[in-house]
C-alpha cells in the first residue's frame, strides 16, 4: 500500500519505476556480498580445472612421485621397498622444491590474462565485480586448485607409507607437506601477479617458466657469487652449505649411513648460523629447504624467518596483482 | 531536467592520441540514448568508462548525483560489442553464474533464458553456439535482475531478422519498465523507434547530442535519425578541415 502511495506522488511515471528498481538493487546488493562473489569465482576456478582434468592427473602425478620416490629412493644402495618418513622425506626434497614451485606457477600464470584475452573479464567486471573481489576470487579458486591435489596426495602417500612401515615418526613428512603447500601457494601468488602483468598468455607463460628458472636455478648461484665477491666469508660458507643442490645432498645423505664410510661428507662448522638465516627470505624455495633440512644441517629457521618470508611474499605479489590489475584499462 | 546519469567533461587519452576529448552529457531516468558514430569515434571507450573497464584521463561520471561505484554496477546490465562468455561451459551455467554474481537466484536466469528463448539449449556447450545464439544469452545475461541500466554495444550487428525485432521489443520491454538504456550501433534504423535522445561522436567529441525531435527541428529534416546523423557527420568533418 506503501509503495502504491509513493508511485501515486511521484510525478514521473518512469522515475517511481527506476525507484523501485533501486530500492530492488540496495536488497539485493547486500545478497551479493564480498564473500558471495569471490566464492563463486573461486569455486568456479576450482569447477574448471576439475572439469579440464587437472586436479585428478595432479593427484595422480603426486601419487606416483611420492609413491615411487618412497619405493625406490634406495634403489642405489640396492634396497627396494617403502622406505621410511624421514628417508621418504629426504628423497622427496628435490622433486618437491622443483615440481610445486613449477605446479604454482603453471597454474598462476593464466589466471587473469586467459580472462582478459577472451574478454570475459569485462562481463564479469561490468556487472559489478571490483577487480579486488575479483582478483582475491580467482587466487582462492587456484589455492583450491593446488592444494586439493597436493593435500590428496601427501596424505593418501602419508596413509601408505605408515600402513606399510608400521613408522610413527611422521613429522618431518608433515613437515614436508605443510611448507611444500605453502611454497606452491606462494608460487601461486607469483605466477597471478606475471598474469595481471602481461598482456598475453604465451608471454605470461615465458615469463612464468623463466621465473621457475630464476628461482630454482640462478638465484643460489647469483646469491652464492654476490657473497664471495664481497668477501663475506661466513655468510658465503652458509650460502653454499644451504642452496648448493649437491652439498644439500651430502649434508643430508641418508644411504652415507647404510654404506658405514668413515670419510663421510664432511659438514662446514655450524657456528652462529641461525643467528644469519634472514637472507632465506629473498627465495621462498631456499627457505623450504632449509626448514626440511633443518636436523641434517644441524639448523634452526627461525619461526619469524619462515612466517615474514611467507608473509612477504604473499602480501608482495597480491598487493602487486591489485595494483596493476586496478589501472589495467580493458 | 531529472539527470539520472550525468557525464562531466569526459577525457581518455591512449599516449598521444584522445579517444574522448571533453565529453558532457546528461541522460534522463527512463531514456533512451542512441550512441552513434563511425568507427573508432570513441562509443565503446564511453562505454567503457561508464562501466568501469576504463579509467577515465579526466572528467566524471555521476549515477544519481554521485560518482559510479563497483557495487552500482549490479544493477547494470551489459551487453559487448563480441559477447565473450565461458565457452566450456553450458548456457545455464554461464546465465546462472552472472546472476548469482549480481546476487539473483537462479531462477531469475532462467526467467530470462526463457525470455529470449535460450531456455531450450540450456544443456549446450557455450563453444557450440551460434551468433545469433551468444548474442541472446549475453541479452538474456544483461537482463538478469530487471537492471536499471542497459548498456548496448552494437547489439544488432549480425542479427537475422527474427532475432533483430525479438530484440527490439525486449528492448521496448524493458523502456517501458523504466530501465535507461546506451545503445550504440551503427544500425540507425533499428534504434530509431526506440530513442528518446540521440549523442553523436565524431573524432572522440560530442558532435550533437539532445532530444531526437529536439534535432529534427535544429537540423531542419523531418526525415530518418540517419538524415539527421549524416547531417551533422559532414558538418562535423568541414569544421575539422576548417579547423585543420
Amino acid at each position: 500500500m506503501k509503495a502504491d502511495a509513493a508511485l501515486v506522488v511521484t510525478p514521473c511515471p518512469l522515475k517511481a519505476t527506476v525507484s523501485a528498481a533501486t530500492r530492488c538493487g540496495a536488497a539485493h546488493q547486500r545478497r551479493a556480498s564480498f564473500v558471495t562473489q569471490t566464492w563463486l569465482i573461486a569455486s568456479k576456478e576450482f569447477g574448471d580445472r576439475f572439469r579440464s582434468g587437472w586436479v585428478i592427473a595432479c593427484v595422480l602425478v603426486w601419487l606416483g612421485a611420492i609413491g615411487l620416490t618412497s619405493f625406490l629412493g634406495l634403489l642405489q644402495i640396492g634396497q627396494i621397498g617403502v622406505q621410511g618418513y624421514e628417508r621418504t622425506v629426504i628423497s622427496l626434497l628435490n622433486l618437491v622444491q622443483y615440481l610445486v614451485p613449477l605446479l604454482g606457477l603453471l597454474l598462476g600464470h593464466d589466471l587473469i590474462v586467459s580472462e582478459n584475452e577472451e574478454r570475459t573479464l569485462r562481463l564479469v567486471l561490468a556487472g559489478g565485480v571490483s577487480r579486488t573481489r575479483f582478483l582475491i576470487g580467482k587466487l582462492f579458486g587456484g589455492c583450491l586448485t593446488l592444494g586439493v591435489p597436493l593435500l590428496l596426495g601427501f596424505i593418501i602417500a602419508g596413509a601408505v607409507i605408515g600402513v606399510a612401515t608400521k613408522d610413527a615418526g611422521m613429522a618431518s613428512f608433515l613437515r614436508l607437506a605443510v611448507s611444500g603447500l605453502v611454497l606452491g601457494l606462494t608460487f601461486l601468488g607469483v605466477g597471478l601477479a606475471i598474469s595481471v602483468l602481461c598482456r598475453t598468455r604465451v608471454q605470461s607463460l615465458v615469463v612464468a617458466l623463466l621465473t621457475w628458472c630464476f628461482a630454482v636455478f640462478v638465484f643460489d648461484l647469483i646469491a652464492l657469487g654476490c657473497f664471495v665477491s664481497t668477501k663475506a666469508p661466513a655468510a658465503a660458507q652458509e650460502i653454499e652449505f644451504v642452496c648448493d643442490a649437491t652439498h644439500v645432498h651430502l649434508a643430508a645423505d641418508i644411504h652415507s649411513e647404510f654404506d658405514n664410510v668413515a670419510d663421510g661428507p664432511t659438514r662446514a662448522t655450524t657456528t652462529s648460523r641461525a643467528a644469519s638465516l634472514g637472507w632465506l627470505a629473498a627465495n621462498p624455495i631456499d627457505l623450504f629447504r632449509a626448514i626440511n633440512l633443518s636436523d641434517q644441517m644441524e639448523i634452526q629457521v627461525p619461526v619469524f624467518t619462515t612466517l615474514l618470508t611467507v608473509i612477504l611474499w604473499s602480501a608482495g605479489t597480491l598487493g602487486l596483482s591489485i595494483w596493476q590489475l586496478r589501472r589495467t584499462d580493458l | 531536467m531529472n539527470a539520472y546519469l550525468e557525464i562531466t567533461n569526459l577525457t581518455k587519452r591512449y599516449g598521444a592520441a584522445c579517444a574522448l576529448a571533453g565529453v558532457s552529457l546528461s541522460v534522463e531516468c527512463g531514456a533512451t540514448l542512441a550512441v552513434l558514430g563511425p568507427n573508432g569515434a570513441g562509443k565503446s571507450t564511453l562505454f567503457g568508462c561508464l562501466l568501469g573497464l576504463t579509467a577515465p584521463s579526466s572528467g566524471a561520471i555521476l549515477l544519481g548525483g554521485r560518482p559510479v561505484a563497483d557495487a552500482d554496477r549490479i544493477s547494470f546490465g551489459y551487453v559487448a560489442e563480441r559477447v565473450a562468455l565461458y565457452p566450456q561451459r553450458t548456457v545455464d551455467e554461464n546465465a546462472v553464474f552472472f546472476a548469482r554474481l549480481k546476487g539473483w537466484p537462479v531462477g531469475e536466469a532462467k526467467r530470462q533464458l526463457n525470455r529470449v528463448g535460450m531456455h531450450l539449449v540450456g544443456e549446450r556447450k557455450v563453444r557450440h553456439l551460434s551468433k545469433g545464439m551468444l548474442q541472446r544469452l549475453g541479452l538474456a545475461i544483461a537482463l538478469c535482475g530487471q537492471p536499471e541500466l542497459l548498456v548496448l554495444d552494437e547489439p544488432f550487428n549480425g542479427l537475422d531478422p527474427a532475432l533483430f525485432d525479438k530484440l527490439q521489443s525486449i528492448l521496448r520491454e524493458e523502456s517501458a519498465r523504466g530501465a535507461t538504456l546506451l545503445i550504440s550501433t551503427h544500425t540507425m534504423s533499428a534504434v530509431e523507434p526506440l530513442a528518446t535522445h540521440v549523442a553523436i561522436l565524431l573524432q572522440g567529441r560530442l558532435a550533437a547530442f539532445g532530444r531526437v525531435d529536439d534535432l529534427r527541428a535544429e537540423h531542419r529534416v523531418n526525415d530518418s535519425l540517419e538524415s539527421i546523423y549524416h547531417q551533422i557527420a559532414r558538418r562535423g568533418r568541414t569544421t575539422e578541415e576548417a579547423f585543420a
